[in-house]
């Protein structure tokens, strides 16, 4: 257990002095404020002592003192605690800086490592949780940073009055250790304690969050189901949870603050008690008592500010195991092949399979689109298209197998050049908050103009509307684009894939929101773009994309079962022709 | 929120074990001075330092007592904000809780509030046993000497004014340090939403850099609060030695005049004024910090002090299928211009209508409407008769429900997300409903059946799967008006062709309204409204409106010639 400690002590002290020594110039200012500002008292008690001997004694014996003296006491108590205002000032600015640019310098490494993490990993994480993450975990991590410089100040006064002391008699420097001593292990005690329970409530109020962001994100679900109660249940539990797993810290805190607290004072009251006896004996004299009682209720300050540092430091540490365990995850394989083609660009996929989730959602496909074709990819719901399209594009690696482009595995590619190589639409339309220009340039080839845009939303039929808004390409389509409509969103989306003018796109029923006039002028824009050098798969079930391919590929329960012309697996596939033919059959 | 009463009570509690606690801090030196007075004898010690130690030991479970009643108090007032909050959130108007925004509501009900936690775990408690302390030290000296304790009193006064003032800069700031951590969760939202965009379009750069400008903003923020919090704490000293040299040299000077004081009184003011401004110097720093825990807790109630919509709405929807009728209605998003104008319109109870246009006509604007995620700026809406403007929100629920084209499905099975539309509904209904949508053969081929786990936001699942477990949430509802919005748009035509014979079975006698743009449900419905730019314009059954020479004729020629292979058979 105590070996525990030592090592969460530890930890902790080391957290603080990378923030320290990652912001140095911070530091060193809140280093130097805090121990000035420790050797301050110091100063201010002997200023006090010298006050009361060569001032207030002899005025009120009605001796006659200098008047000058009056003034040298006046002007030292004021100079001492300028120094000492300053030093607060300094200190307190300086330790904040550095806990500021520490958080700041770690939401920045947490926001990229997650960020390099693989989509599998953000499927099983609650988005709240990496929220509680970036804000609560990193503010928990540095909680004690707030204290440290102060601590640290304290600490050298303590030693430098132990010294002091100790060198004046050696019998007060063990008084003073044996009450650091004391304290010491309450504070052993308490971070034994609390370590456990800071846990737990992190904990609980991650889930929290994470409960608070799901209930946020579902509220029109919420609100026509009338789940409004459910969630003030669910929410509300996880809100008594918190409440009760923070009491639990703060119950730690109630026994050990009053208790460090009283340590001193009741240290005080046994030396006097101890010490009135040693005078009636003779061995001590009154002097030698008031002297210890004096360094004892100066050095309980001291002491009360290191044990609220320590206090501070379980928070830290769970925050930062939190922080540690987040990052655990696949990190997505960056590619680094640099392969530039010209034209049309063709896929091989041999043995292709992909895990989602831990389960298999495709199995074993071969699978040869060439270069310059368009090539329709149909399946029923859950048949594993949109997994294939992942194969495709790059965004997960084959679990097995190898899916490659050009002859080159499509994740080996550097990110830039996959983009040039092959763009995608997804079948969920998503705009970043940002303006109408930010979206469309994102992953745009280089040098792309405002013309270039303005072509790009013409050929999705969608160039009038956005003329027609006050801010043109400047207009902000709100978060997650919720200012347009599905139709819009997914048009800006697919004049995005057109501007990275790749050598190969793949749309995976990017057109599904679109009415049949536009999605007709649409598709026969790309398919035209396409006859230019694009390969092109059409991934969805609809004749208008069938009608344009040279080949079609069907899928079943996550296998490729057929890839040929419409005609053939028409003649070979009854759920094929159950799919291409299903409005027919409701024809009246 | 409901305002309580001032919690006499607990006040009462608070200040007697505050004044117990902190005053309690007292007992110990001022035991030790009295025995020193008295020259250390024996017979003083032993009588007054045990009942010192029993006092130090009675503050200190005062003390403990304390920190339990305020760091309970506080907890459930944190937890019962924060209930309010979730329910204040979910009884919010759409556009409302819309323009608040996603991550400003989360933030609000979670890390805002976590402020007032760590201020109270970190010292928060000791703000009032510092307060208690000076007031009972304040007392004491009074004793000994009122005029030099009315001046160290008016001193700290003349501080605690020059600190409140200051506070005022500080607490602005740091309501601009959570507006700012809001905008972090904001773009981590943003980030974890779009990953697959990022990785698609290798924008990781991009994101990287908003996410650094948004927590550099908060850094920028944080840093703001530091000059003016710190120097508080800096003023606090500067009044702190303004005493002292007030009691020492001004008790000395005039000790022989006009103050009378001994030798004793003075030295004694000294000791004691040290334990008035050592509290002092606590008290400060904590109520700087106390700033930023106030801040987050102004926030988290400002979301409790969001309008509602009106509430004097009683009036109750008649049972039974809903008629509709829009009566010049004029719809619009916040102060844009409005994209319905004066639309009128009417579907009878038990109708199955299909509202049709191009994209941008306004059909997903009216669908809002209707399931009232949107309300009118001008007209009447009416459901079975009665202006919606008069139903209670809870009057919609189960009558009245909309499935989109990406319905949100929350993180757990299959079946927990279909149970959610009926309480009290079991397994055996779900499957039922499956049954009756010829959904049980896909459900069942789920890799776990009914317990297959959805993921977050449901995206373990295809957005065709995700429509299809919201379809069958929906039935198991069984409202009284349905608005499909494009709700088997990503589903598989055999699929849908099926699902939507069986929807007709299933939905027979309720009040439909279906969105498609595969007009193939167009053709299935009785009567097919026409929008373009936010007017009807064509009212009718399809076969009428396909042989007349109109907009929808138009629609579905382009329509038919890209979808019927007997129309347009692939060469």
């Amino acid at each position: 257990m105590a070996g525990g400690h030592v090592q969460v002590l530890g930890r902790g002290l080391a957290t603080m002095a990378r923030g320290a020594v990652d912001h140095p110039g911070p530091a060193v200012v809140a280093t130097v404020a805090g121990v000035v500002n420790g050797l301050t008292m110091i100063v201010g008690a002997a200023v006090i002592g010298w006050a009361t001997d060569s001032l207030v004694i002899p005025v009120l014996e009605g001796e006659s003192v200098e008047r000058a003296l009056w003034w040298q006491i006046a002007g030292a108590i004021l100079g001492v605690s300028a120094v000492r205002a300053l030093t607060i000032l300094l200190r307190g600015v300086a330790t904040g800086r550095v806990q500021h640019a520490a958080q700041a310098a770690d939401r920045r490494t947490l926001t990229n490592r997650v960020l390099g993490l693989d989509l599998d990993w953000y499927s099983r994480t609650p988005p709240g949780r990496v929220l509680d993450a970036v804000v609560g975990d990193v503010e928990a991590r540095w909680l004690p940073m707030i204290m440290t410089f102060f601590a640290l100040g304290m600490a050298v006064m303590l030693g430098v009055a132990g010294v002091v002391l100790t060198s004046v008699d050696p019998g007060l420097g063990l008084v003073v250790l044996a009450l650091v001593a004391a304290v010491t292990l309450a504070n052993v005690g308490q971070q034994i304690t609390l370590l456990p329970r800071a846990r737990a409530a992190q904990e609980a109020r991650a889930e929290l969050v994470s409960i608070a962001h799901e209930s946020v994100d579902g509220a029109e679900v919420v609100r026509t189901h009338g789940l409004a109660a459910r969630e003030v249940g669910r929410f509300g539990d996880a809100a008594d949870d918190l409440r009760d797993k923070n009491r639990r810290v703060g119950a730690v805190a109630a026994v050990f603050d009053p208790l460090l607290d009283l340590l001193p004072g009741l240290a005080l009251l046994a030396v006097v008690w101890v010490g009135a006896r040693g005078v009636d004996a003779g061995r001590l004299s009154p002097g030698d008592v008031v002297e210890v009682a004096y360094l004892l209720l100066t050095v309980s300050i001291p002491l009360s500010v290191i044990s609220r540092f320590l206090a501070m430091i379980p928070t830290s540490v769970a925050g930062t195991e939190r922080l540690d365990r987040l990052g655990e995850g696949e990190p997505r394989r960056l590619g680094t092949g640099l392969h530039e083609g010209e034209g049309p660009a063709g896929w091989q996929l041999r043995g292709a399979s992909l895990d989602r989730g831990g389960r298999t959602v495709l199995h074993d496909v071969d699978l040869d689109v060439r270069a310059g074709e368009v090539l329709a990819v149909v399946g029923a719901t859950g048949s594993g298209k949109t997994a294939l399209v992942d194969l495709l594009t790059g965004a997960r690696p084959p679990s097995a197998g190898s899916a490659r482009i050009d002859g080159h595995p499509v994740t080996e590619l550097d990110p830039r050049t996959r983009v040039r190589t092959v763009a995608t639409t997804a079948q969920r339309a998503h705009l970043v908050a940002g303006t109408v220009r930010e979206n469309l340039r994102l992953g745009a080839a280089e040098g792309t103009t405002d013309d270039d845009l303005w072509a790009a939303l013409a050929l999705v039929d969608v160039d009038e509307l956005v003329r027609s808004w006050p801010e043109g390409l400047d207009t902000p389509v709100g978060r997650r684009g919720s200012r347009l409509s599905g139709g819009q969103r997914q048009r800006l989306c697919l004049a995005r894939a057109l501007l990275s003018r790749p050598r190969a796109l793949v749309l995976d029923d990017a057109t599904s929101a679109l009415d049949a006039v536009v999605e007709a002028a649409v598709l026969d824009q790309v398919a035209a773009a396409a006859a230019d050098g694009v390969t092109l798969v059409l991934v969805g079930n609809r004749l208008g994309s069938i009608r344009r391919a040279d080949r079609v590929a069907l899928l079943r329960a996550g296998r490729l079962v057929d890839v040929d012309t419409h005609e053939a697996l028409r003649e070979r596939h009854p759920d094929y022709v159950a799919i291409v033919d299903a409005y027919a059959a409701v024809t009246p | 929120m409901t305002r309580r009463a001032f919690p006499v009570r607990l006040v009462a509690v608070v200040t007697v074990l505050g004044l117990v606690a902190g005053g309690g801090r007292l007992i110990a030196p001022l035991a030790v001075r009295a025995v020193i007075d008295d020259d250390l004898d024996l017979s003083t010690v032993d009588r007054v330092l045990p009942l010192a130690v029993v006092g130090v030991l009675v503050a200190g479970l005062a003390s403990w007592a304390l920190h339990r009643v305020v760091v309970t108090t506080i907890e459930r007032a944190l937890a019962s904000v924060r209930r309010a909050g979730i329910e204040q959130v979910h009884a919010l108007a759409p556009a409302t809780r819309e323009d608040l925004g996603h991550a400003g509501l989360v933030s609000r009900l979670g890390p805002d509030l976590d402020a007032v936690t760590t201020f109270v775990a970190s010292g928060g408690v000791q703000l009032w046993g510092h307060l208690c302390q000076m007031v009972v030290a304040a007392v004491i000296m009074l004793v000994f000497c009122a005029p030099l304790t009315l001046g160290v009193v008016a001193i700290a006064a003349l501080m605690v004014v020059a600190l409140v003032r200051l506070q005022a800069v500080v607490a602005r700031r740091f309501d601009e340090v959570r507006r700012a951590f809001s905008g972090v969760a904001d773009e981590v939202g943003e980030m974890t939403a779009g990953i697959g965009l990022v990785h698609a379009t290798a924008s990781e750069d991009r994101v990287v850099a908003r996410l650094a400008a948004a927590s550099e903003a908060t850094h920028a923020a944080q840093r703001r609060t530091l000059w003016p919090m710190h120097a508080g704490m800096a003023l606090g000293e500067v009044a702190i030695s303004t005493m002292t040299v007030l009691v020492v040299v001004g008790g000395t000077w005039w000790a022989a005049g006009p103050l009378d004081l001994s030798t004793g009184d003075v030295v004694a003011l000294v000791f004691l004024v040290t334990f008035f401004v050592r509290p002092l110097q606590g008290a400060v720093q904590s109520f700087s910090e106390a700033q930023g825990a106030l801040a987050g807790w102004r926030r988290a109630t400002e979301l409790l002090d969001v309008p509602l919509p009106a509430a004097d709405r009683t009036v109750a929807l008649p049972d039974g299928p809903l008629s509709v009728r829009l009566e010049q209605v004029d719809l619009a998003y916040g102060d844009a211009a409005p994209v319905v104008h004066g639309l009128s319109l009417e579907i009878a109870a038990g109708e199955h209508v299909a509202l049709v246009g191009r994209t941008g006509s306004g059909k997903s604007t009216v669908a809002r409407a209707l399931t009232r995620q949107l309300d009118p700026v001008a007209g009447r809406l009416l459901l079975g008769g009665v202006d919606v403007a008069q139903v209670a929100p809870e009057g919609f629920t189960a009558r009245v429900c909309v499935v989109g084209q990406d319905p949100f499905l929350f993180d757990t099975t299959v079946l927990a997300n279909v149970l959610l539309g009926r309480p009290g509904a079991d397994e055996a209904d779900v499957r039922l409903v499956l049954e009756r949508l010829s959904l049980l053969d896909w459900a069942e081929s789920l890799p776990d059946g009914l317990q297959t786990r959805v993921g977050s936001r449901g995206e373990s699942l295809a957005v065709g799967e995700r429509q299809l477990v919201a379809l069958a949430r929906t039935a198991l509802v069984d409202p009284d008006l349905l608005v499909l919005d494009e709700a088997t748009s990503g589903v598989d035509p055999a699929t849908e062709a099926r699902l939507q014979s069986a929807l007709a079975v299933v939905t027979r006698g309720r009040t439909t309204v279906t969105i498609a743009h595969r007009l193939a449900a167009a053709r299935a419905a009785d009567r097919v409204l026409v929008l373009a730019d936010g007017r009807l314009v064509e009212d009718g059954p399809h076969p009428v409106l396909a042989a007349a020479d109109g907009p929808y004729s138009r629609l579905f020629t382009v329509w038919s010639d890209d979808h019927l292979l007997e129309r347009n058979p692939i060469p």
